[in-house]
């Protein structure tokens, strides 16, 4: 079948001189990379752009729940999708535990609480690594989830544009996921709460908001969301204590760019990133890809510090 | 209305704070940083009765590289472990090197190459270790190089590597690009096709491996047609699957390393191609990678490695066993922990060497000591090259299979010489130590073209 296809690409490549299908093939892949970094965006959205705080251990959070995961699968041979429950409890619990104990106390105090949430990610890291061994770990993707979605055929019928349906289904959780968050925020009690705590906190509390517990709660649930996005990100990567410093630093560039307040601005930064390092690396190599995108990030911070996709806010 | 601070704006207390908590946060780390880490280290080992000797033992066992140099301790505690107790292949030597035990220094220099330099200076001058087994990137080998060069210490080094380096301060017991690269390329040709698709993590170690591989493909007459480097730990492949998809290559060689081969591997094949379409030959990937992507994932591909697990002497079923008893059943074993493991005893034979002959061990009755040291290993039999100090190792290919285990599709008839230098970039270069004292240069350009490959005798 591939040498069929490798017949076409010839024979496009001869008619045509641009390499048009290949080039369509890359972004639609990179659709992948875009759920990839939504998901792993969408919790850091939620602690930097509703409360404000840095958390540096945003990555291990990730990490905690591809180790949920892995436990779940380990003993109980627990489907994947099953799993993603346990590991937003699981995460939403030491998240929560964590806000308590710590985060709490450093409140307006962003520097300590930058360093302090750096502390914490060595610590879990260290943790998970006495528990676990620094050994890399295996989580089994589901079966019914492999392959791959054509989108065009040649002539022939042979694909020569795809997405495999795991990528799809990334895509797929991570736009259900910010869908419930936007109706979480904007369409619940909760939410308003939410929302009234982060524009005024004082007044907020004048008015009989437990701010404390909505603190609680917002930390717990973008944390729940990292645990999920560790959940789904293990079956087609590596587990293992490190894995989540590689997301911190892509998710942090997701959400600078696409503005800290709106959720339509972390989907935005998510497809902007993620396409335009898909595009360049097509055309370069991955590597000058992730320094180019980088290079154009710092750019856009300098002109547009609050984010590409929000409205300007008088000061 | 209260003022909002900016993330800029510290206020005084909050510097005073910061610097406070700063400078705590630094000087914790320093502290960490100096400590020996080992975990498990030479404090648990038991009685080591008189005048042990003292052996630096050297990997990460914190940072991004631990999760390969834990293994090379592991079988490294393993082999002490034997010696000490006289058991596995020590036990014709009784407990011990002539009595004396091995005292294990470890350090853990946390994946950072600056601390493999400062401590290798630290176990060689303050612990004054006999000698030490360590390293596993070439960028942390070049790091404590100049150490060992200058102090005149010596470095036991158990990785495959890009060659193209002479030492007579280590001996190198991983393959050399002969051993590993030369053997593969041709079969990749004969039984895929001419057209290689070359890919790697962006570090010296893959670069110059793939420059040698595709110097040894276009001689056969094969075609490079793609050649994609990813940053060191990328977990991220769409685009060189989609590169490879477009180039339609016949194999890929990949000499991607550590977290990135698993996701590679899973996402090459959930991108809809088989094994049988277009097969990967690796060099770093092993039954540990294997078994941390799911062994479907790489079933049918093909690695090219000096010993497999499922290697059939007596030898290394005795070490995969005992490994196992030692640190669980769920462990495997690979080809960088087996030299890891082999090296050990090259050491602790020389060191018997010396002792016997009534001599105090030392960098020069150890170095000549260990020149051409036999040792039935796992893979069978090796032995160091007393002209380059590099190992005669086996090369061998494996097809992984649906269990995790390789089924060898290739091995050499016995242990091949070590050429440390590429005959197809450099023809005629040669390291060659004429005597164990001799430290000058030993790099030598011979001025012969195509060296026959030799091996070692049984």
């Amino acid at each position: 079948m591939l040498n069929q296809l490798a017949l076409t690409y010839i024979l496009a490549q001869e008619n045509s001189g641009f390499e048009l299908i290949p080039l369509l093939n890359q972004l639609i892949s990179g659709v992948g990379i875009v759920g990839i970094l939504l998901l792993t965006a969408l919790g850091l959205a939620i602690t930097f752009g509703v409360m404000g705080i840095i958390n540096l251990a945003h990555g291990e959070f990730i990490m905690l729940g591809a180790y949920t995961t892995f436990l779940m699968q380990d003993l109980f041979q627990m489907d994947l999708l099953l799993t993603i429950p346990f590991a937003f409890v699981v995460t939403a619990a030491i998240g929560g535990l964590m806000e308590l104990t710590i985060i709490r106390r450093l409140h307006g105090r962003p520097l300590e609480t930058l360093l302090a949430t750096w502390g914490l990610s060595i610590v879990l890291r260290g943790v998970i690594k006495l528990i676990f061994t620094a050994q890399l770990k295996y989580v089994r993707a589901p079966s019914y989830i492999s392959g791959s979605l054509t989108v065009l055929t040649d002539g022939a019928g042979v694909p020569t544009v795809s997405i495999s349906y795991y990528r799809l289904l990334i895509i797929g959780i991570a736009i259900a996921l910010l869908l419930l968050t936007a109706y979480l925020l904007y369409g619940t009690g909760l939410g308003r709460q939410m929302r009234a705590v982060t524009q005024n906190r004082d007044m907020a509390k004048c008015l009989g908001i437990n701010t404390n517990l909505v603190d609680m709660a917002t930390f717990a649930y973008g944390c729940g969301l990292a645990g999920i996005a560790g959940t789904v990100i293990s079956a087609i990567k590596t587990v293992s204590p490190p894995m989540g410093q590689d997301y911190l630093v892509d998710a942090w560039m997701v959400v600078v760019t696409g503005g800290v307040d709106k959720l339509i601005g972390t989907l935005a930064g998510a497809f902007v990133i993620g396409e335009s390092n898909a595009a360049i690396a097509f055309f370069l190599n991955d590597p000058v890809a992730r320094v180019i995108v980088l290079t154009a990030v710092i750019i856009i911070i300098r002109y547009r510090p609050e984010g590409l996709f929000t409205v300007q806010k008088r000061g | 209305m209260t003022r909002k601070r900016s993330y800029f704006d510290l206020g005084r207390t909050s510097r005073r704070k910061f610097i406070k908590y700063s400078s705590l946060a630094v000087g914790a780390g320093v502290v960490a940083a100096c400590t020996r880490g080992g975990g498990g280290g030479s404090a648990s080992q038991e009685d080591l009765g008189e005048n042990p000797i003292k052996v630096g033992v050297m990997y990460s066992t914190t940072g991004s590289i631990a999760i390969v140099e834990k293994s090379l301790q592991d079988s490294t505690f393993l082999a002490i472990d034997q010696i000490n107790n006289g058991t596995g292949p020590w036990q014709d030597n009784g407990p011990g090197i002539a009595g004396r035990k091995i005292q294990r220094i470890v350090v853990n220099p946390d994946s950072n190459w600056d601390l493999y330099n400062q401590m290798s200076k630290r176990l060689i001058d303050e612990d004054n270790v006999k000698c030490v087994l360590g390293c596993y990137t070439s960028a942390s080998r070049k790091s404590v190089l100049p150490v060992f060069e200058e102090k005149d210490s010596l470095l036991y080094y158990p990785v495959y590597y890009e060659g193209n380096e002479c030492s007579s301060n280590v001996f190198y017991t991983g393959a050399a690009p002969n051993q590993q690269i030369t053997d593969s390329i041709p079969y990749c040709y004969e039984n895929f096709g001419p057209k290689g698709f070359f890919i790697g993590s962006d570090y010296i170690y893959p670069k110059e491996s793939n420059r040698i591989a595709k110097a040894e493909l276009e001689k056969l007459g094969g075609q490079v047609v793609g050649d994609e480097y990813a940053a060191l730990g990328t977990t991220e492949f769409i685009t060189i699957i989609n590169k490879i998809k477009q180039a339609q290559p016949d194999f890929v060689l990949s000499n991607l390393v550590g977290d990135s081969i698993p996701a590679f591997y899973r996402q090459y094949k959930n991108a809809g191609i088989s094994a049988e379409d277009i097969p990967i030959m690796a060099y770093p990937t092993t039954e540990e990678e294997i078994q941390a992507m799911g062994a479907e994932y790489a079933a049918g591909h093909y690695t090219s490695f000096n010993y497999f697990q499922s290697v059939d002497t007596p030898e290394n079923e005795q070490f995969v066993r005992e490994f196992k008893e030692m640190f669980g059943n769920n462990r495997v074993t690979n080809g960088v922990m087996e030299a890891a493991y082999l090296q050990t005893f090259f050491m602790a034979q020389a060191m018997k060497d010396v002792l016997e002959a009534g001599e105090e061990i030392n960098t020069k009755t150890l170095r000549e000591a260990t020149r051409g040291q036999e040792f039935n290993a796992p893979q069978g039999k090796v032995k160091i090259d007393p002209d380059n100090y590099h190992t005669y190792l086996y090369a061998r290919i494996g097809r992984w299979q649906e269990d995790g285990q390789a089924d060898i599709v290739f091995s050499s008839p016995s242990a091949i010489k070590p050429i440390p230098w590429s005959q197809t970039l450099y023809p005629g270069r040669m390291c060659a130590h004429p005597s164990p004292d001799d430290r000058s240069d030993p790099t030598k350009e011979t001025g012969q073209e195509n060296l026959e490959t030799k091996y070692l005798e049984s």
